[in-house]
């Protein structure tokens, strides 16, 4: 019966991986600068995997991006294309839709900036559902918190690499003092990487530290069955320094989503303290929903039989296996 | 207890006037199939509204009953998504006066309090999952990507229905039974409603 579920929540696990591939979400970024009188400078970047790029065209309704670029080249995982545009009319962007066509079919934000020599500007993000925006640029310290607020709290909602390996956590833990320092050892973790990464001090290949993020989800899994088990071990007694150890990777994986936009320092602190913000209130939600869960369970006096227990730790060992063997093949550059 | 009953109930409150925007058709979030899953069900009033008033039915009713159809009604879910992919047609006009009826009936249960016995209630709860994962997926072609739409929402049943009783199960005071059974009059009412507007316009009215 246990080897039957095992293969079933293996299988699961297989099928869905390919739904939920481990967050290669990095957003694409488009800038507008005025560089000078009626003298502007578009750069698109757009991420990549290998030689691969997904279909990407980044519209603005006055034609200015339809015209060739002056620049078009690929570094560090991402295609950039310049514009240099010259305008002689007062506020030409004001306004203007921008839209990124094929973004519709993809799970990747667009993060779009413009700046104007008046000190006019805005920030926002153009999403899959929506995958265009009016330009209405406002006076003074363009609004970013919602954008990057929300950016953090997406970038760990639709991660489910990062959620299951939080869930791998919260199965291993025992008592509420437990919790309170597994979950504030990750938080702690994951916030200095996340800074220091996003500031670029330290900086790993993506689909290395893909697969290394996912090796840690193969590990907790083994970790949380051995805890369901009562079986004791080193996690099992001090989780929080597993959550802390592979909280700093985890923290790399969110400075991926910031750190490639190219922001100027200015505002890249800003955006990283409102994005760091916006992943921690994801993942207190995440496990604020996960403890209800388990009180709802309770109050129900259910009582899952062993092998039914211990399906999520199998599947997110599943999972883990699923994306540390996938990354691992870009990594050693197998196909 | 009271204090922390209105607590959950302000949150409860909270999450269901986040969505903006209600949509009758599968949402494409650009986040995946199981998040379109999730997203649509969240999203779709007419799907989350009778599970949180069933939810409430049978977490008053007490363990034994919210343990059954926590069970019965993500599988009658995803039964009822299933049958709709696999091609069978029923008349939107017709959907839309059988969600207004199991609006109008789960209401009537939690206004009333019914003492029904488990079983029964799982019938309730089999045929509201049957008929609301039905119309879901009615409509659209079987794809693998429908079925992770369909697992996305299956486990949003599960998870919403689980939270939704255990707020219920609790709850011994009069006056919060009496709350609760309030807000199933109301659902009853919006059934009667529904129901008239299908009458009159038929499958417009959702």
């Amino acid at each position: 019966m246990r080897r039957l579920l095992l293969a079933l929540t293996m299988l699961f696990g297989l099928a869905i991986a390919g739904a939920t591939a481990a967050h290669e979400v990095r957003p694409a970024y488009l800038e507008i600068d005025q560089t000078g009188p009626g003298v502007y400078q578009a750069i698109w970047k757009q991420p990549t995997m290998g030689d691969v790029a997904i279909h990407l065209v980044p519209h603005l309704s006055n034609g200015w991006l339809e015209e060739t670029p002056v620049d078009q080249y690929a570094a560090d995982g991402f295609l950039i294309r310049r514009w240099v545009i010259r305008s002689g009319k007062a506020s030409p962007l004001d306004g203007q839709t921008v839209s990124i066509e094929g973004l519709r079919d993809t799970i990747t934000d667009v993060f779009v900036r413009v700046r104007l020599q008046n000190r006019t500007g805005l920030d926002t993000i153009v999403r899959p559902e929506a995958p265009q925006a009016r330009l209405v640029l406002g006076k003074g310290a363009p609004t970013t918190v919602p954008a990057f607020l929300l950016l953090g709290i997406e970038h760990i909602l639709t991660g489910p690499d990062h959620l299951l390996f939080v869930l791998g956590l919260l199965l291993i833990v025992r008592d509420r003092w437990s919790l309170l320092k597994t979950v504030s050892a990750f938080t702690l973790a994951h916030s200095l990487t996340l800074a220091v990464a996003t500031l670029g001090h330290i900086q790993l290949s993506t689909p290395v530290l893909n697969a290394l993020i996912a090796l840690s989800i193969l590990f907790v899994a083994p970790e949380a069955i051995r805890a369901q088990r009562g079986e004791d071990s080193l996690t099992t007694r001090y989780p929080w320094v597993v959550a802390f150890a592979f909280g700093l990777l985890h923290g790399m994986g969110f400075a991926n989503g910031l750190s490639t936009l190219g922001l100027d320092k200015g505002a890249l602190l800003a955006a990283l303290v409102l994005f760091n913000i916006g992943v921690e209130i994801g993942q207190i939600a995440f496990i604020a929903v996960v403890l209800a869960l388990r009180r709802a369970f309770r109050l129900m006096a259910i009582e899952w039989a062993r092998p039914i227990a211990l399906i999520p730790s199998y599947a997110i060992g599943a999972l883990g296996a699923m994306w540390t063997i996938q990354y691992a093949t870009i990594v050693f550059g197998a196909t | 207890m009271a204090r922390r009953f209105l607590r959950s109930l302000a949150a409860a409150t909270c999450v269901a006037l986040i969505p903006a925007v209600a949509q009758a058709h599968l949402v494409v979030t650009g986040m995946g199939p199981i998040y379109d899953g999730i997203d649509h069900f969240g999203l779709s009033p007419e799907d989350s509204v009778p599970v949180v008033a069933l939810a409430f039915f049978a977490g008053l009713r007490g363990a034994a009953t919210a343990r059954l159809l926590l069970a019965a009604l993500p599988l009658a879910w995803l039964a009822g998504g299933l049958i709709a992919l696999s091609g069978v047609a029923i008349p939107a006009a017709g959907l839309s006066v059988a969600t207004a009826v199991a609006f109008l009936a789960i209401g009537g249960l939690l206004a009333a309090n019914v003492r029904l016995p488990p079983a029964v209630s799982a019938a309730a709860a089999i045929g509201l999952g049957l008929l609301r994962g039905f119309a879901d997926l009615s409509g659209t072609a079987f794809s693998g990507g429908h079925l992770l739409t369909l697992a996305g929402m299956g486990a949003s049943v599960f998870v919403v229905f689980a939270l939704a009783a255990s707020l219920t199960l609790p709850l011994k005071r009069f006056w919060m039974i009496i709350a609760i059974r309030v807000g199933g009059s109301w659902l009853a009412a919006l059934g009667l409603l529904l129901a008239g507007w299908a009458w009159r316009y038929g499958a417009r009215a959702f």
